[in-house]
């Protein structure tokens, strides 16, 4: 056995017992080529259980195996999750979107990927099960151990879906990116919000970006600020001030000076923001 | 990886190869079935000339482990004009707009650009320029500056819907 | 038909183009559209191995032992060369510094120290890792600046002061203009080296055969150029060097020499091996050791009068050419002259170094550096015109360079419509009525079309046309076609001279057997000066045709429009006179040569002179909208003017200004090497940016023909010339927006939020 297509999750999960830790799954498999090959692959790419857009009990159930371009087309995520979906239609280049998958973009953990600072805004829960059948949901940040690593060892446990709550009346989401050119680039910074506002007050409140910690990072100064907050009477100023100032970043000779990563996640969170707010503004 | 059966459809003909399924299907394409239309510029999905069909679907086929393909349809620019000859006159619409509007300079990125295209026009028999931008916009070109490109896809496009 | 200088011809220049639809652009175009184009990377020969090649990992370092028993000893390995194993001989294009295979030092991170032949290229590879290299690191110098400095580690024994060229030039008197001047104005500006970024990695085929003939399969610029490096350096006649090109993944110029060291590598293991050896760089090859341009700092001073007349220029740039040289003198001699005729400049003095330095060897791209000029200099003037209080564009005007000047440096300008493709340019970006909201920026250039400087003894081309006895005609030219259309140009000179479709001509120039000898795509010369040849062939054959026909008919007869007619009216088939040629010389086919001489390039030994056949000029203009809050900008238009003489096929024409426009976008905008410790940072194409389709913004352009007396059918070249005057267009449309101007290339959004807020990030 090598590189087995599992057309079920029972199958899957058989196939990665019986490998003794030699094997573990992929799905669209498009960082696959840039680093060691694995032994053995078990490809879910056609599991059911990773597939598909559904609502269950409330939430939005998003498959893990759901691809960046099937994303970006539902209508259903444009809608209630949209910082999502505009996360989604960002990602690489649209053959990269065709075959990678939301689940991936966790996963393999870079410490800029589109899709997973949208769902860490969207206070998504990954629902992952283990060899045993046991299942868990963990909230998407909390999967994160280091740059490029997450907890989910993919020899043992599969990520099967994520959970959102769909946008409700007064709630809005967004998402941003500054890249050095328009497709085919990891963004100097992304940046993602959802807000929910009652009588023009902002009830709850995320602010996430990246690349900062190892997960998308919450600016948490931020959003204290904004919390409660009327936003007519918001001083941008200093939610960019602060945004930028509590963020952890990193500069790179490839990509940007440390400084001015800072300066940009002050601007793009209150754009960000701002695009959010507007949202919410609209459906209330 | 230890070689394996893998069977898929190539070009609406089903193959079988007994192969390391941990080989790109690029190299697939290329060293096992000749189909050397298939350029290969960076090997990461940097640059989109490697680019085929899955299920219609375009993608970089340097990305994509040869074990993936079992059981699916995969076309290739060799095979997107049916069995037609290669001929002028008996090209297929996106052939024929590429060399009429000068969307051809060194051609090495034609192919997989084509099969953008090709992908785009399924999905959306009519889209907009700022559509045809954002299809090809996972494929580098460094000779044509995408213009001429461009139009010849919505040429191709007009053509297909008799329009033209 | 020979045309040597001082020959006199009568009604020799036409306007006559084929119409758009009837230009036949050969056979590689469908092949293309169809995947059946074959590259070099898609070569294939029965037994070939495949060649790999040990690099240094070390920027400066000596080579104390290299053990490859281990790796000879491992199964499918055919062959490893190290420098003991070869007769190495010093060669270089202008500078002679480097050998086939590193001898006793490594000078780069990249170096070629050993190279594998083995039956596969996982074989090749893994003999790689098991070749054992001891070295002994040296200080390593990476900035040009330190390599000049006194005491600095030396690159090469043999050149003194990491010194690969240099140049001082006075022309007029600039301390005097400098006194004199209302106005000085100066600023230092920098480029990074550029990858031409051809999409198909280098890759060529070398076969060798029992009687020493060597054939190597590789898609070049200038063919019989590497040919006679090849020769030369591995010690073979030149006729038992053959170079077969397949179809180029574009060039860029970065194709003229493309890797010699690979052609002389593979050739290498060919003959050790007796078997085709196939080499191919890969990606991350390309980038780190694949030749880009050079990079340039420049310091530029301009003198000016009040009125906005300039006066004098002064220049002091260092370019930067890496472990070895190839042709980065030549690019540093462009880089540092060409910009100065595009304006009436009386005073100039310059002063250029090329120097050493442990990082990736340079070599050339399309324009010569004439871009970077462009950026620096066009700067200043916007500079310049701001401080007078003057329009940019009614500066330009005022000084731009016209029809019979002799320029600064000699240079004689015999048809010119820069003023025209200023005015042009303004007109379409709308330079009267400026939207407030953005910043509009304006360049001009002048590009070399036909460059004779680079052999003084060969400097011309020449082609033969041949009339095939079906009634066709077949062109042998040494001009090269990878795309950029000149395919198309030759057959339609060709069909124009004989009165014939331009579909019953072909052009065969791949096979240099067969292919006259040439210098090939490169200095824009294949219009201007292979496509003389080629209408000279023409002319040749053409009278040929009529004096066979008319022994044939036994009257005079005239060929008109393709068609042989007596006076009486009687028509003769073009085929039947082939035919009664063949016949009556028992297989010789009619065959006109053309040559084509053109004037001695008369400069003296400060370069001043006319260098050129002839020069294309240029105007570009750009609107752009920046986000001051980033300092990102989008580029809304750039427009293009361009005088390159009478365009022949409007089609190619029109996609060689949108795609070097976009390269000029590039290099403005995202590209250029960066490096760490001499290591090259971004070795991917997602990390060295070309701009995809999402990027290009709207470019639209316009010929103003002139009838250029030395081109054929009045054309002059465009290929190089398109890309110039972008990054100074652009830099002043940012600038102009900003408010503040960015003087390193490329302009980056950090850079432009730099400049607006004078350095600082606000936080």
């Amino acid at each position: 056995m090598s590189y087995i297509i599992a057309s079920t999750l029972e199958q899957a999960i058989n196939n990665l017992k019986t490998s003794d830790g030699r094997a573990q799954v992929i799905a669209g498999a498009t960082d696959l080529f840039l680093e060691e090959f694995p032994l053995e692959l078990v490809d879910i790419s056609s599991v059911p259980e990773i597939l598909g857009i559904s609502r269950s009990k409330g939430f939005l159930s998003i498959g893990a195996g759901v691809t960046h371009a099937e994303t970006a087309a539902s209508s259903v995520i444009c809608s209630e999750a949209e910082a999502l979906s505009e996360a989604s239609l960002q990602v690489g280049s649209p053959q990269v979107r065709n075959m990678g998958t939301l689940g991936g973009n966790v996963i393999s953990a870079a410490p800029a990927a589109d899709a997973a600072v949208a769902l860490v805004a969207l206070v998504a829960k990954a629902s992952l099960i283990d060899l045993d059948g046991s299942s868990r949901e963990v909230f998407i940040e909390d999967l994160y151990t280091d740059y490029n690593r997450s907890s989910v060892d993919s020899k043992f446990e599969i990520l099967l879906r994520f959970l959102i709550k769909p946008a409700q009346k007064g709630e809005g989401s967004a998402f941003l990116r500054f890249a050095p050119r328009a497709a085919l680039a990891l963004p100097l910074v992304n940046a993602a919000a959802r807000v929910r506002l009652a009588n023009d007050i902002i009830q709850e409140v995320r602010v996430v970006v990246a690349p900062s910690k190892p997960a998308p990072t919450r600016l948490l100064e931020t959003e204290k600020l904004l919390h409660g907050a009327k936003p007519d009477l918001l001083t941008w100023q200093k939610i960019e001030y602060t945004a930028s100032s509590e963020v952890e970043v990193r500069g790179s000779m490839l990509r940007c000076s440390e400084e001015y990563r800072r300066h940009l996640v002050g601007v793009l969170a209150r754009r960000v923001l701002q695009r959010a707010l507007v949202r919410a503004r609209k459906v209330t | 990886m230890q070689e394996q059966v893998i069977n898929f459809d190539l070009n609406d003909e089903p193959v079988s190869i007994y192969a390391d399924p941990s080989l790109s299907l690029l190299k697939i394409l290329r060293d096992r079935f000749n189909l050397l239309g298939t350029k290969e510029g960076c090997g990461r999905g940097d640059c989109g000339v490697c680019t085929v069909l899955l299920d219609g679907k375009a993608v970089n086929s340097c990305l994509i482990p040869a074990g993936k393909v079992q059981g699916r349809n995969v076309l290739t620019i060799e095979g997107i004009n049916g069995k037609n000859q290669v001929k002028a006159g008996l090209m297929h619409p996106l052939q024929q707009a590429f060399v009429e509007k000068g969307a051809v300079q060194c051609g090495f990125c034609t192919p997989g650009m084509i099969m953008s295209a090709w992908a785009l026009l399924q999905k959306n028999p009519a889209p907009s320029t700022e559509e045809i931008r954002e299809a090809i916009s996972g494929n580098l070109c460094r000779c044509s500056g995408y213009k001429q490109i461009e139009e010849a896809i919505l040429q191709a496009a007009k053509v297909m819907t008799g329009q033209l | 038909m020979i045309l040597v200088p001082g020959h006199k011809e009568k009604g020799f220049i036409s306007n006559h183009k084929p119409p758009e639809n009837k230009v036949n652009q050969g056979p590689d175009l469908w092949a293309k559209v169809a995947g059946r184009a074959l590259y070099g990377i898609d070569l294939q020969f029965p037994g070939m191995l495949c060649g790999k090649i040990l690099r240094s990992p070390h920027p400066h370092a000596r080579i104390k032992r290299i053990d490859t028993a281990g790796a000879a000893a491992l199964p499918g390995v055919r062959a490893i060369l190290t420098a003991s194993d070869i007769k190495q001989k010093r060669y270089g294009i202008v500078v002679q510094d480097e050998l086939p295979l590193a001898a006793d030092r490594v000078r780069y991170i990249g170096d070629e120290v050993a190279v594998v032949a083995a039956v596969d290229e996982e074989k090749a590879l893994r003999a790689l890792e098991a070749i054992k290299v001891e070295y002994e690191t040296l200080p390593a110098v990476f900035e040009p600046g330190a390599a000049l400095a006194r005491g600095a580690v030396q690159i090469h024994d043999h050149i003194p002061g990491n010194i690969a060229w240099q140049r001082e030039l006075e022309r007029g008197n600039p301390d005097r203009a400098f006194r004199e001047a209302d106005l000085v104005v100066e600023n230092t500006f920098s480029i990074p080296s550029i990858h031409p970024t051809y999409l198909e990695p280098i890759a060529c085929l070398a076969l060798s055969d029992y009687l020493g003939n060597l054939t190597v399969h590789t898609a070049l610029q200038a063919p019989d150029m590497v040919r006679e490096i090849m020769a030369y350096v591995l010690d073979l006649p030149f006729s038992k060097v053959r170079i077969v090109g397949p179809i180029m993944g574009g060039g860029f110029g970065g194709r003229v020499y493309g890797n010699l060291k690979l052609y002389l590598l593979s050739s290498l293991l060919a003959q050790r091996t007796g078997l085709p050896v196939k080499m191919q760089l890969s990606r991350e090859e390309e980038f780190s050791i694949g030749r880009p341009m050079i990079a340039a700092e420049l310091k530029i001073k301009m003198a000016l009068r009040r009125d906005g007349t300039f006066l004098a220029r002064e220049s002091e740039i260092i370019t930067d050419n890496g472990a070895y040289s190839a042709q980065a003198p030549w690019v540093t001699k462009t880089l540092s002259e060409r910009n100065d005729s595009v304006y009436r400049i009386p005073n100039i003095r310059t002063r250029a170094c090329l120097a050493y330095t442990n990082k990736v060897p340079t070599a050339q791209y399309r324009a010569y550096g004439n871009q970077a000029a462009n950026f620096a200099c066009e700067s200043l003037i916007d500079q310049a015109a701001a401080k007078l209080g003057l329009d940019p564009l009614a500066i330009r005007l005022k000084n731009c360079t016209q029809a019979g000047d002799t320029t600064v440096h000699g240079l004689k300008i015999k048809s010119c419509a820069l003023k025209d493709c200023l005015k042009e340019a303004a007109a379409m970006i709308g330079w009267s009525n400026r939207n407030q909201n953005y910043g509009y920026g304006i360049s001009a250039a002048i590009h070399a079309s036909g460059s004779l400087v680079a052999n003084k003894d060969f400097r011309g081309a020449s082609a033969r046309a041949v009339l095939e006895l079906d009634g066709r005609v077949t062109i042998f030219s040494g001009e090269q076609d990878y795309g950029q259309g000149t395919y198309g140009v030759f057959t339609s000179i060709a069909a124009e001279v004989l009165g014939l479709e331009p579909g019953l001509i072909s052009l065969n120039s791949r096979d240099s057997l067969v292919a006259p000898y040439s210098q090939g795509a490169l200095a824009n010369r294949q219009t201007t000066i292979g496509g003389r040849a080629v209408q000279l062939a023409a002319v040749d054959l053409k009278q040929m045709i009529e004096r066979a026909a008319s022994e044939m008919a036994g009257k005079p007869i005239k060929m008109e429009r393709g068609c042989l007619k007596s006076a009486d009216g009687s028509i003769i088939e073009l085929r039947a006179v082939a035919c009664y040629h063949h016949n009556r010389t028992s297989g010789l086919n009619l065959t006109g040569v053309g040559s084509y001489v053109p004037p001695l390039a008369e400069y003296d030994e400060t370069g001043y002179g006319n260098i050129s056949v002839t020069y294309s000029f240029a105007a570009h203009a750009a609107e752009v909208e920046v986000d001051r809050e980033t300092g990102a900008y989008n580029i809304k238009r750039i427009v293009s003017v361009h005088d390159s003489g009478q365009i022949i096929n409007p089609l190619s024409a029109g996609g060689q200004v949108y795609g070097g426009v976009t390269q000029g976008v590039g290099l403005s905008c995202y590209e250029g090497y960066l490096f760490d410790k001499g290591r090259v940072v971004n070795k991917t194409l997602a990390d060295y940016r070309i701009p995809t389709a999402l990027d290009v913004p709207d470019i639209t352009y316009h010929f103003v023909e002139t009838t250029d007396p030395e081109g054929p059918l009045g054309a002059k070249g465009l290929g190089e010339v398109v890309q110039v005057p972008v990054p100074g267009a652009l830099a002043n449309a940012v600038a102009d927006a900003a408010g503040a101007r960015v003087t390193a290339l490329p302009i980056t959004a950090e850079k432009v939020y730099r400049a607006i807020t004078k350095g600082e990030c606000r936080s």
